[in-house]
């Protein structure tokens, strides 16, 4: 017989490889990154403490805020354009409600298996000065001079990216939720059907109920991919122009690996963790209360 | 029951065992190859090695060839070469600074843009080899030795010099419209008019790089309006000079004064250096800003006839300016050895950096288009179309300083962001540019501090 201890001394000594990764991979490099968010550097060389006044620089610094504001609109897109989005397309093939549904599921899920490199110079290729858009307009108007000048606006210059975003991701989210909604048996619908309930009615009471836990998923992975935008920002647009479509990730990566502010750009990573698990947290609480309404 | 816990105690051990030899050779894998090996008797030694070049690039089809070639006259040592390109090559080998890992040979600047590496003590200081007597140093072009260190080190040879500063024209072009190259700034500006009544844009330039229009344009005007001795005293804050001068505010308003009179191409700053060599080489454009080593492109990528007749210019005469005809260089990224090297591996890698550098590799870079710092008599090298006049305008214009090359990153990025902006018409003027750069040079810039 194996006693309590020996049981106890197993657990430890299997969970304790998992552990010891997961302590120097994540908790170690955090915990890092917060001390040093209280240095400063200069030379490559730390030079002092200097308590919280990168917090402080960071929350003050024009550029910073934008960044913020840039990932907002990311984060809106994300949450209320690419889930609706993704949710509807899944319905109408689930519904098949439109023909040849298959290949509509592949052409809609195309844009994510492509990398965001890819797909940022595609685009490019599109909307730049010398794009297939701008020279099919030129041709069109007749004005040689014309670009696309809401990329040269400080207020609307994310707008291509937010276009490409949407376009790129609201497949990853159709794809999930097809996969859950083909998990509600048919005979339910039928069921529906049969005693008079209309779409509406199938829709608020049997889809959105089944599939609120996807949804509060699917929101989680917007927000936390929201944040930590880059790949196709840094491609797109390097942030550019001045740095009206810089986003927080980006700063972070300027600071550290450009500028060699080690100890500022751990401030700003130490920032991104804090707004990612505030609002993962809050639309953690927006679900339980939605569930609870739903109950 | 004692069968049993004895079975459980072998397999244990069977288990305990296959780990123990998993583990040896991840290690074994891990700690690499072995620094010297046999080869057919002799002693091989392996250099590890870490470059910015893009092998696949036509820009470095002499690399390639050197290589090659050092590779079969030098079969004794044996270079393994990591690549990489551009952020991403800084941003590992800072990572490779951090820890103090650095390999024996690698590419670095001679400028700010290394100080992560060569300020850092990881680096050779050459000198310190005992090879640079006065006889190896005269077989190379002047500024070749220059200190870059701030106690005079040298870090690399640089095999060549980078030209930041080119405006190359369409003279077909514009001899289709009844123009010549302008010899003044002003002239320049009265043709815009006519250019675009023609139908075309008048220059490219691709500034969509936070660093374009302060590499290639500012540079070159803070040359002409104040002087390489005037721009070293604004940089280092010496005899009263600093960057809320008029010189420096002049040098920015060139720069607004080309947007305000339309010289550029519509979306100047959304367009990338490739986008713009293409409407200039699809002769959409009359000029293009750009810098020197554009030619191994356009020796690849233009017609025959475009090759005549793509010329090599400098920016005309501006009204005021101190220097005339220049251009603006800073050393090619050389190779620089890590600090630690010594014995037999500091002679192989000595041998390769002075093979590269040396009357071999500069004939092989030079048959590729690259002007070598070594003397070499290019006329006797059979040298591309573009690349041969790139080779005489090096050799026909005295070159200035290029200011990211010294002034520190983060301040320039600064500055460049504000340039952008006030090419897009909008926020601060020359002088309010100007004043803020000054603060920010004042309280931050490490040649200020030295």
């Amino acid at each position: 017989m194996i006693d309590i201890r020996q049981k106890k001394r197993s657990y430890f000594a299997l969970l304790m490889p998992a552990f010891l990764v997961y302590i120097s991979i994540i908790i170690f490099p955090i915990l890092m990154s917060f001390g040093l968010s209280f240095t400063k550097w200069k030379q490559f060389k730390m030079v002092g403490f200097v308590g919280i006044s990168n917090y402080v620089n960071i929350l003050k610094d024009p550029v910073f805020q934008r960044a913020i504001w840039n990932n907002i609109q990311i984060m809106l897109v994300s949450v209320l354009g690419q889930i609706p989005l993704g949710l509807l397309l899944a319905y109408l093939l689930y519904r098949k409600w439109v023909k040849g549904t298959k290949f509509f599921e592949m052409m809609i899920f195309l844009p994510i298996t492509i990398s965001s490199i890819v797909v940022a110079l595609l685009w490019n290729r599109v909307f730049s000065p010398v794009g297939l858009y701008t020279s099919f307009i030129r041709q069109v108007t007749h004005n040689p001079d014309y670009v696309v000048t809401i990329s040269e606006s400080p207020r609307f210059a994310m707008i291509p990216i937010l276009i490409v975003l949407l376009w790129q991701y609201t497949s990853l989210y159709m794809v999930i939720f097809l996969a859950n909604l083909q998990r509600i048996p048919e005979s339910v619908f039928e069921a529906a059907t049969i005693d008079g309930a209309k779409e509406s009615t199938i829709i608020s009471h049997i889809v959105l109920p089944e599939l609120t836990g996807v949804i509060f998923t699917c929101s989680v992975l917007a927000i936390s991919g929201s944040l930590k935008s880059f790949d196709l920002v840094f491609a797109m647009t390097g942030g550019g122009p001045v740095n009206y479509t810089t986003v927080m990730a980006l700063y972070l990566y300027q600071q550290t690996f450009t500028f060699s502010n080690y100890g500022y750009g751990s401030a700003v990573s130490i920032i991104i963790v804090i707004l990612s698990v505030g609002l993962i947290s809050l639309s953690n609480r927006l679900y339980a209360r939605a569930q609870k309404s739903i109950n | 029951m004692n069968e049993y816990i004895k079975e459980l105690h072998m397999k244990k051990q069977i288990v305990l065992a296959v780990l123990l030899v998993l583990l040896g050779s991840v290690t074994a894998f891990a700690a690499g190859t072995k620094e010297e090996a046999d080869n057919d008797g002799q002693k091989q030694i392996t250099l590890t090695a870490y470059m910015q070049i893009d092998p696949a690039d036509d820009q470095y089809r002499g690399h390639n060839e050197i290589m090659k070639q050092f590779a079969e006259e030098y079969p004794d040592i044996k270079i393994d070469v990591e690549y990489a390109n551009g952020e991403a090559f800084h941003q590992k080998f800072q990572a490779m600074a951090a820890s103090k890992q650095i390999p024996d040979i690698f590419t670095c600047y001679t400028g700010a843009r290394s100080a992560y590496i060569n300020e850092t003590g990881l680096v050779m200081d050459l000198n310190k080899v005992g090879k640079f007597t006065d006889a190896y140093k005269a077989q190379f072009n002047d500024g070749t030795f220059t200190a870059q260190g701030k106690n005079g080190e040298i870090w690399v040879i640089p095999p060549s010099f980078a030209v930041c500063h080119t405006v190359y024209a369409n003279d077909a072009l514009l001899k289709k419209l009844g123009l010549s190259y302008p010899k003044t700034f002003e002239e320049w500006k009265a043709q815009v008019p006519a250019i675009r009544a023609a139908g075309y844009y008048p220059v490219s330039m691709g500034n969509k790089d936070p660093w374009v229009v302060n590499s290639w344009l500012l540079s070159l005007f803070v040359d002409r309006m104040g002087g390489p001795q005037w721009f070293m005293d604004a940089a280092q804050g010496k005899n009263g000079a600093s960057f809320d001068d008029p010189q420096f505010v002049e040098a920015i308003d060139i720069i607004k004064q080309m947007c305000d009179a339309g010289m550029f191409s519509p979306g100047v700053n959304q367009m990338s250096n490739t986008e713009a060599d293409q409407e200039f080489y699809q002769q959409k454009s009359v000029y293009l800003v750009d810098a020197g080593w554009r030619t191994s492109g356009m020796d690849s990528q233009l017609s025959d006839q475009m090759k005549k007749d793509v010329s090599m210019n400098v920016f005309p005469e501006i009204s005021g300016e101190v220097t005339h005809n220049t251009s603006t260089s800073t050393p090619s990224e050389g190779f620089g050895l890590n600090a630690n090297l010594k014995g037999d591996k500091l002679e192989a890698a000595w041998t390769f950096i002075n093979y590269y550098n040396g009357e071999k590799g500069a004939a092989i870079r030079a048959k590729y288009g690259e002007v070598p710092s070594y003397k070499l008599d290019l006329s006797k090298v059979a040298m591309a179309p573009m690349q041969a006049k790139f080779a005489t305008f090096q050799a026909t214009h005295k070159m200035g300083y290029v200011f990211d090359s010294v002034m520190n990153g983060e301040g320039v990025t600064l500055l460049n962001n504000d340039l952008q902006e006030m090419m897009l018409g909008k926020g601060k003027s020359p002088k309010e540019i100007a004043e803020k750069y000054e603060i920010w040079v004042a309280a931050n810039d490490t040649n200020r501090s030295r």
